[in-house]
């Protein structure tokens, strides 16, 4: 098997290599057939990335240590399905995973190309996959391979890191990574354009679909690694701005720019250049982000422990962004648009301005993280900034996007008149002063959760007034009830609803945030049998703790009667556990989660005399977080539900 | 045309300036030197007595938690110069990952006089890692 494994890198390796000889020789020669050979040979790498993933799971399964990755992040005791999925649970797995799906995404590619072998772009975006798999094959073919040998069998794996060994852990990975790999085929399709000379917006419509899935993917992965840390590390929040999550976040804003304004190009022909310098930064981002997460340079807290993976991972993103860039510059001319923005107080504007908003905060975001490096190089001290630096910084930026993303749907397309906007605005608006001002009776003082709050009702207004409007129409030309109209106009229109269901989410996050943030109370107290600790209305009675085994670890549960204001909400049971050949105890937390707010209990300390020590935490709106999340999530799959053939130039692209 | 032009370029250096006051602010007020042992110890090196962050290993022997009133102390040792060490004092409870030879990340405030490190925030690494006792993988 680790020869199947070693050998299916190694022909990948050379299918990709083949891929590009071929292609390059069929776009030279003009000639039809290598193209043809090129897609065979592409198609060809997906299979031996599967068989060497076959044959890594495989290896897993068996417990084969002699195989130093298998030994690393495996045991015996481990269960199967963690098994499975310690495929990606460190770097040399992770990059075959990432050359696996990208070899996966491409036969795909080639597969919906199939009509369109004769247009010049074609070849081109076959030769950027090829180049991109190429990287990575030759990486964990030459640098870093999954199936390496010990020199020597171990009896047993040293196991998967405790924390790691969660169901939402073992998906954050691959969903984050097919995120990633997802803008891969934008990116391949822009340089294709551009390479090619087929300047025209059909790369976008194109890869729409490919755009908005990989941006859901992103999306859930950043949520489950947020939910991870918030029932896994025990300190009570879900983001803390760490380079890591900042790692995965930058490329998230940026990929959110470029997914806006490609609805400007594909409807007003404008922004050409601007895009195609939003997909090559979301790429390089994509590949930054994994260099970040994986070479350890910024001594991350979760570090993974630094490789020589950064140069090469350095050496790629330079060619990606030198070549991208040069493109770029070469087809300026072609690119750029004969209309420019009419007016400030148009739709346009609106998109414009999110996008200004939206890179500043990967600027901010970026810049932080990299402020160490930064301050180090220039003044030789290095100066770290942390959670109050990024809170500080993009409070107010979230804020002003929060505006814009209400105020777009109010304004109308190349120029707003004046009744326009009165008419639009006056629901929106009062219903914000009033919203304010309930909000201050009862008793919200604070200055920015105040606005957040504010502006939250203000979006939503305006969105529901857009399904309201939208159906009353519908309901009225067709004759149908509201409560069948909207259904079917949402079904219709899914593009320009899906949307609006984003942004319904971000409203819902945004809710969460601010609520779990600005209102989260904690207390923490160490109590022997029958005491009491309060927090807020909560009360915690530590009524008895218990000892058990279970097959890979021992666990101590101590069991608390929950009060709120005296009534009784039953028991909580939060854990401290000791893995088998784990060197440290995990503290597992106990919640107990309603819409309106979450107790979280964690025990952090056991005494001899079996006082225990707790932190207690309630999170006022803090499901909504994940809720508004998920919700993000469903309003892009909505808005990507394949439907008929529509006419082009249709107008409910927005 | 013109004045679209000047207006846009206006609009664009307004929201650079406020984004580069942002940032020029927040680095200069909650920005930390990240600092060694060994530099905290060196009193040429560190003239303000800021909040400062600062990393090492936690040395074999020295931790103690005091349950009843949840305070922990340790002692951090330089890793390139294992001389090198000051005691830290934190109020709350160690992280999961906090245990002998770990590396680990403080803030807070050196109190030069008593050599004692009051720690308002401290981070193990978690090792996503095992590495062996040995150090043979």
């Amino acid at each position: 098997m680790v020869s199947i494994g070693n050998y299916s890198q190694l022909l990948a390796l050379f299918f990709s290599l083949t891929t590009i000889a071929l292609l390059l020789t069929g776009i030279m020669k003009n000639d039809f057939r290598f193209i043809m050979s090129g897609r065979r040979a592409l198609v060809t790498v997906a299979f031996f990335t599967s068989t060497a993933s076959i044959a890594l799971v495989y290896l897993f399964f068996t417990n084969n240590f002699q195989v130093e990755y298998v030994a690393s992040y495996s045991n015996r005791a481990l269960p199967l399905f963690y098994k499975a999925t310690a495929f990606w649970a460190g770097q040399k797995g992770s990059l075959l995973f990432w050359a696996w799906i990208l070899s996966l995404f491409s036969a795909v590619v080639v597969y919906n190309t199939r009509d369109e072998i004769d247009s010049k772009a074609t070849p081109y975006i076959y030769t950027v996959l090829a180049a991109t798999l190429v990287f990575f094959l030759a990486l964990i073919t030459f640098v870093t391979n999954p199936f390496d040998l010990l020199r020597f069998i171990p009896p047993d794996g040293k196991g998967l890191n405790p924390m790691l060994q969660n169901p939402g852990m073992i998906f954050h990975p691959p969903t984050l990574f097919l995120g990633y790999v997802g803008f891969t085929i934008p990116f391949a399709y822009a340089i294709a354009a551009m390479a090619s000379g087929n300047l025209d917006e059909s790369w976008l419509k194109k890869t729409r679909v490919w755009n908005i899935l990989a941006w859901v993917f992103l999306t859930i992965g950043i949520l489950l690694g947020g939910q991870w840390a918030y029932v896994e590390l025990g300190w009570g929040g879900y983001w803390a701005w760490d380079p890591v999550e900042n790692a995965s976040f930058i490329p998230w804003l940026v990929a959110t720019a470029f997914i806006h304004t490609a609805i400007i190009q594909e409807r007003r022909n404008i922004m050409k250049v601007w895009n195609m310098t939003l997909i090559l930064l979301t790429f390089v981002l994509s590949l930054f982000g994994t260099y970040l997460v994986r070479s350890g340079i910024l001594q991350s807290v979760h570090d993974f422990g630094a490789t020589g993976l950064g140069g090469y991972f350095l050496v790629f993103m330079g060619v990606v962004l030198i070549g991208g860039f040069s493109l770029i510059a070469s087809s300026y001319r072609k690119l750029r648009s004969e209309k420019v923005l009419e007016s400030y107080l148009s739709r346009e504007s609106t998109f414009l301005f999110n996008n200004v908003i939206l890179l500043a905060l990967a600027f901010s975001t970026l810049f932080g993280t990299l402020f160490p490096l930064i301050s180090e190089a220039v003044t030789g001290n290095k100066i770290t900034v942390s959670m109050p630096f990024f809170n500080r910084v993009n409070t107010p930026l979230f804020l002003a996007l929060l505006l814009v993303t209400g105020l777009c749907p109010l304004i109308g397309w190349r120029k707003a008149s004046a009744d326009n906007l009165k008419k639009n605005f006056m629901l929106p608006f009062l219903a914000m002063i009033a919203g304010t001002i309930i909000l201050l009776v009862a008793g919200i003082r604070e200055f920015y959760p105040l606005v957040a709050f504010s502006l939250c009702i203000f979006v939503a207004v305006t969105i529901l007034r857009e399904f309201w409007t939208g159906a009353k129409a519908r309901g009225k030309l067709k004759g149908e009830p509201l409560i069948v109209a909207f259904p079917r106009l949402l079904w219709r229109m899914r593009r320009r609803y899906g949307g609006f269901i984003a942004h319904l989410g971000l409203v819902l996050m945004v809710i969460g945030i601010t609520g779990s943030n600005a209102y989260k109370l904690e207390n923490q107290a160490t109590l022997t049998k029958g005491q009491t600790l309060n927090v807020g209305a909560y009360s915690l009675r530590y009524d008895r703790i218990g000892k058990w085994r279970e097959w890979n670890r021992e666990v101590y549960a101590a069991t608390l009667s929950v009060f709120k204001n005296g009534t009784s909400l039953g028991t909580i049971r939060p854990e401290k556990r000791f893995y088998v050949n784990a060197q440290q105890p995990t503290t597992e937390v106990s919640l107990r989660s309603t819409l309106l707010e979450d107790l979280y209990v964690t025990m952090p300390a056991i005494g001899r005399n079996w006082d225990i020590t707790l932190k207690v935490m309630v999170n006022p709106l803090l499901q909504w977080v994940w809720i508004g999340g998920f919700t993000m999530v469903a309003g892009g799959l909505i808005a990507i539900i394949p439907g008929r053939k529509r006419r082009v130039g249709s107008n409910d692209i927005l | 045309m013109k004045r679209s032009n000047w207006r846009t370029i206006l609009v664009i250096f307004l929201v650079l300036g406020g984004v580069g006051y942002l940032i020029f602010s927040g680095v200069s007020e909650t920005g930390m030197y990240y600092r060694t042992v060994s530099e905290v110890l060196d009193q040429s090196k560190t003239l303000d007595n800021g909040p400062v962050r600062i990393s090492g290993e936690v040395v074999d022997n020295t931790i103690h938690y005091n349950q009843g009133d949840m305070i922990l102390t340790f002692a951090i040792r330089d890793p390139e110069d294992n001389s090198k060490t000051i005691k830290a004092v934190y109020k709350g409870v160690a992280p999961d990952a906090f245990k002998a030879d770990v590396e680990v990340v403080l803030e807070g405030k050196y109190d030069r006089a008593k050599n004692t490190f009051d720690t308002t925030l401290l981070l193990a690494k978690c090792p996503s890692k095992y590495v062996a006792e040995d150090g043979s993988l």
